[in-house]
C-alpha cells in the first residue's frame, strides 16, 4: 500500500485490517489477500464488440445481452472489489481492418481494461495478433478457429488471448464422433467460403475417416458471405447424390440454406443433416416448424444442457430480463464477463500479467458446466451436446432431443496440436 | 451429363428472375427518365419488408403480402419521384447518383428502425413448397412459380410498351423527350407513372424472395450492385438487354459454382468487362452518337 494518501483513517484502519489478515491467510491461500480491501479502478471498464447488424446480426445483439446480464447482476452486489463494471459496444461488421478499429478505440480512446466478443474467425485472428502490442486481455466469445489458440496463443505466445466460447472442434471432431454412428457412407458439404467453412470441413473430414474408414466425401461446394440464394449449391452437390449433408452455414444464411435445400427435397433424399452451428436460438426461432425433425445440430450451449441449479438459474435471469430464451453467444458472453470478475478478485489487479497467469488454469462455474480455462492455449474446455431437431409444443421455437455427450477433455486437440492430415 | 447440365441451368434462370425484376425497372427508369436510381436496390428492400410485413400481420398468407407490399412501394415511388428526383432531372449525373444514393442509406435506416437490425424469414407457402421431377430430379415448384412470374412480367412490359398507346407514348418520350413534349404528351406525369411502374417491378422481386430467402436490411446494396451489372451488359434503357442479361448473370452463377468455384464471383465481372470493351453501349444499348 504505497499510496496512502488518499485514504482516510477509517480506510487505512480496513486496509491494516485486511492486511493483516492477508499475511495469516495469504501462505495458505497462495495468493495475497491483503488487494481485496482496495479498489483496482472504478469502473472496470470492458468493450465488446460482435455483428450487430445484417443477416448474422442475432449473434451480436444476443453477445450484448449477455455481457448485460452478468453486469447487470455483478454491479447489483457491489461490483468487482467495489468497482462498477462498465460497458461500450461496437458492431465489428465481420470486417478485420473495422474490429481492428474498434479495439484500438476501446483501449486508446474509451480506457478499456477487457476485451470480449468477437464472431468472426478472421476477426479473431486480427484481434488477438493487436492484443501483444494493446496489450490488454481479449476473451473471444464466439470465434472458433483453431488458429486462435493453437497458433496465436500456443505457438506465437501471444498470451493475451483467452477463449470461453468453443473452438472449431465441436464442429469437426464432435461432430465426426456423430456421424460415425449414422447410416451415412457418402457426405457432401456447403459451407461458408472462409476460414472457418474450411477448418471445420477438413477437421470432419479427418476425424470421421479416422473413426469411420468406409466413409467417402463426395462433394463440396462454398458459398461466399452473405449468400441468399443457395440453389445452384444444393444442385451441385445433390447431383453427387450424397447419404448426408455436412453444413456449417450460420445465422440468416442457415435458414435460407435449409428453407431451399426443403424446397429441393434434400431432406428425403438424403438420411442426415448435420450442422454444428443449427443449434443456434436464431437459427431455431428463423426455422420453427420449418426445421426438419430429425436433423443434427449443435452449438456452442444448449439452453437445457446441463441440467443443474446454476443453468436454470441463468435461463431463468435471462429470460426475466430480455423475455427470450439464452442463445450460446449471450452464456458464453455472460461466461466472460464472470471470468473476468473472478480473475480480477483473485488477482487483485489489473496487472495483465497477473491477470494472464491467474486465467491460466482457472476453473469457471458457468451455466454451460464446469469449465478449465487450459494453460497452454487459453482456451475453456467444456462439453456442448449435439441433438436432434424436434417440436415440442411447450417451446416457442425446436428443440433437441437424443442429445450425444461426448466430455470435451476426451476430444478436444491438445498441444502440440500435431498437423491434421 | 447433359442433364445434369440443363438441370444446373434451370435452376440458374431461376434465380436469374428476381435480378430480372429489379434491373427491368433500372432499365426503364433509365431508358425513360434518363436517371440512374442507385436507390432501385432499396425499392427490392422495401418490396420485402412490406410483404414480410404484411405476411406476418394477416396471419401468413402470402398472397396478401405479394399483393399489398409491391403496392405500397409504389405509393413510396411516387413520392420519391414526385418530391425529389423531379428536382434533379435537369442536373448534372452526380447529383442525381447523390440523391438517389442518400436514400439508400435513408432506407436502411428506416428499415433498421422499424423491422430492427437482425434478419427475418416466414414459412414457405404450403402450395409451393413441393416438387416435380425436372430431368429425373426434383424441382422446387416455387423456382417454377418464379420462372412463371418473370416470363409473365417479360411478356406483360412487351404488350405494354410494343402494343398499347402508353408504350408508344412512353417509347416516343424516352427517345426524344423534347419532341414528345412539342407533340401534346405530358411528359412529367409520364415519369411518375413509368417510375411508379419500375419501383412495383423491384418491390415484386424484393415479396417475392421472403418465403426462399432471409431478408435484412442492406439486401438492397448487394442486388443493386448485380443490376448494374445486368444493364451494363444488356444496354441501358433495354428491356430486352436486361432480359438476356439477367439470364446470362444466372448462368454464369449457376454454371460457375459447378465447374469455376474460384471464379464464380468474378465470372459476372468478366463478362461486363468483354461486353464493355466489344460494345460499350451494351449488347442491345444504342450507340450514342
Amino acid at each position: 500500500m504505497s499510496n496512502t494518501r488518499g485514504l482516510n483513517r477509517r480506510d487505512f484502519l480496513k486496509v491494516s485490517v485486511a492486511g493483516a489478515a492477508g499475511v495469516a491467510l495469504g501462505s495458505e491461500l497462495g495468493f495475497p489477500a491483503i488487494v481485496h480491501a482496495a479498489k483496482v479502478k472504478d469502473p472496470i471498464k470492458i468493450g465488446l464488440q460482435g455483428i450487430m447488424s445484417g443477416p448474422l446480426g442475432a449473434y451480436g445483439e444476443y453477445m450484448k445481452k449477455g455481457a448485460t446480464l452478468a453486469m447487470e447482476e455483478i454491479n447489483s452486489k457491489g461490483g468487482v472489489l467495489g468497482s462498477k463494471i462498465e460497458m461500450n459496444f461496437r458492431d465489428e461488421e465481420l470486417k478485420p481492418d473495422v474490429a481492428v478499429k474498434n479495439a484500438r478505440f476501446f483501449v486508446d480512446d474509451w480506457g478499456a481494461d477487457f476485451l470480449i466478443g468477437i464472431d468472426s474467425s478472421g476477426v479473431a485472428l486480427a484481434v488477438g495478433q493487436l492484443m501483444a502490442e494493446l496489450n490488454k486481455i481479449l476473451i473471444v466469445t464466439h470465434a472458433a478457429t483453431e488458429k486462435y489458440n493453437e497458433g496465436l496463443v500456443y505457438q506465437k505466445q501471444i498470451k493475451q488471448c483467452f477463449r470461453v466460447s468453443v473452438p472449431v472442434y465441436q464442429d469437426g471432431i464432435a461432430s465426426a464422433y456423430v456421424a460415425k454412428d449414422l447410416p451415412v457412407k457418402t457426405w457432401a458439404t456447403v459451407s461458408p467460403d472462409y476460414e472457418y467453412g474450411y477448418t471445420s470441413w477438413k477437421m470432419f473430414k479427418y476425424y470421421l475417416k479416422e473413426l469411420r474408414p468406409d466413409v467417402e466425401f463426395v462433394g463440396e461446394s462454398w458459398a461466399k458471405f452473405g449468400t441468399t440464394d443457395f440453389s445452384s449449391h444444393i444442385t451441385k452437390v445433390m447431383a453427387e447424390k450424397p447419404e448426408g449433408i455436412f453444413t456449417t452455414e450460420w445465422g440468416g444464411e442457415a435458414v435460407a440454406f435449409v428453407k431451399q435445400a426443403r424446397l429441393f427435397q434434400v431432406f428425403y433424399q438424403t438420411k442426415a443433416w448435420m450442422n454444428p452451428m443449427g443449434g443456434a436460438m436464431d437459427v431455431l426461432h428463423g426455422l420453427g416448424k420449418e426445421y426438419p425433425d430429425g436433423a443434427w445440430v449443435s452449438s456452442r450451449y444448449w439452453f437445457l444442457y446441463p441440467d443443474t441449479a446454476r443453468n436454470r438459474a441463468f435461463v431463468e435471469a435471462f429470460r426475466k430480463r430480455w423475455n427470450d430464451f439464452p442463445a450460446y453467444v449471450a452464456e458464453t458472453s455472460y461466461t466472460a464477463v464472470y471470468a473476468i470478475k473472478k480473475a480480477v478478485e483473485k488477482a487483485g489487479t489489473l496487472d495483465v500479467q497477473t491477470l494472464i497467469s491467474t486465467l491460466e488454469g482457472m476453473e469457471l462455474d458457468r451455466p454451460a458446466g464446469e469449465c478449465v480455462i487450459r494453460a497452454e492455449d487459453h482456451q475453456a474446455v467444456y462439453t456442448v451436446p449435439w441433438g436432434e431437431i424436434t417440436h415440442d409444443p411447450r417451446y416457442p421455437m425446436p428443440i433437441l432431443r437424443n442429445l450425444k455427450v461426448f466430455p470435451a477433455k476426451e476430444y478436444y486437440r491438445k498441444p502440440p496440436f500435431p498437423p491434421i492430415g | 451429363m447433359v442433364g445434369t447440365l440443363l438441370y444446373q441451368g434451370l435452376v440458374g434462370l431461376s434465380e436469374a428472375m428476381y435480378l430480372w425484376l429489379v434491373a427491368a425497372g433500372l432499365s426503364l427508369i433509365f431508358g425513360v427518365l434518363r436517371i440512374l436510381n442507385f436507390a432501385h436496390g432499396s425499392l427490392f428492400m422495401l418490396g420485402a419488408y412490406l410483404a414480410f410485413y404484411f405476411i406476418r400481420l394477416l396471419g401468413g398468407n402470402f398472397w396478401v403480402g405479394l399483393l399489398l407490399g409491391p403496392m405500397v412501394v409504389a405509393a413510396v415511388g411516387w413520392a420519391l419521384e414526385s418530391f425529389f428526383l423531379r428536382r434533379v432531372y435537369h442536373l448534372d449525373v452526380a447529383f442525381q447518383l447523390l440523391l438517389t444514393f442518400a436514400f439508400v442509406l435513408i432506407f436502411d435506416d428506416l428499415v433498421k428502425l422499424v423491422w430492427g437490425p437482425l434478419y427475418q424469414s416466414v414459412a414457405t407457402p404450403a402450395v409451393l413448397s413441393g416438387a416435380v421431377r425436372v430431368l429425373g430430379r426434383p424441382y422446387p415448384v416455387y423456382n417454377l412459380f418464379i420462372l412463371g412470374v418473370g416470363a409473365l412480367v417479360g411478356l406483360g412490359l412487351w404488350l405494354l410498351l410494343e402494343q398499347t398507346p402508353w408504350g408508344t407514348v412512353v417509347r416516343a418520350a424516352a427517345s426524344d423527350r423534347d419532341m414528345a413534349s412539342a407533340l401534346g404528351v405530358r411528359v412529367p406525369r409520364l415519369y411518375t407513372a413509368v417510375f411508379i411502374f419500375g419501383a412495383w417491378l423491384a418491390a415484386l422481386g424484393g415479396a417475392l424472395s421472403v418465403p426462399v430467402h432471409t431478408i435484412s436490411p442492406g439486401m438492397g446494396e448487394s442486388i443493386i450492385i448485380e443490376a448494374f451489372l445486368v444493364v451494363v451488359i444488356g444496354g441501358l434503357g433495354s428491356l430486352k438487354g436486361a432480359f438476356l442479361g439477367a439470364v446470362l448473370i444466372g448462368l454464369l452463377h449457376a454454371y460457375g459454382i459447378m465447374f469455376l468455384p474460384m471464379f464464380e464471383l468474378a465470372l459476372a465481372y468478366i463478362g461486363m468487362a468483354i461486353v464493355l470493351i466489344i460494345r460499350p453501349w451494351g449488347m442491345f444499348g444504342v450507340r450514342e452518337v
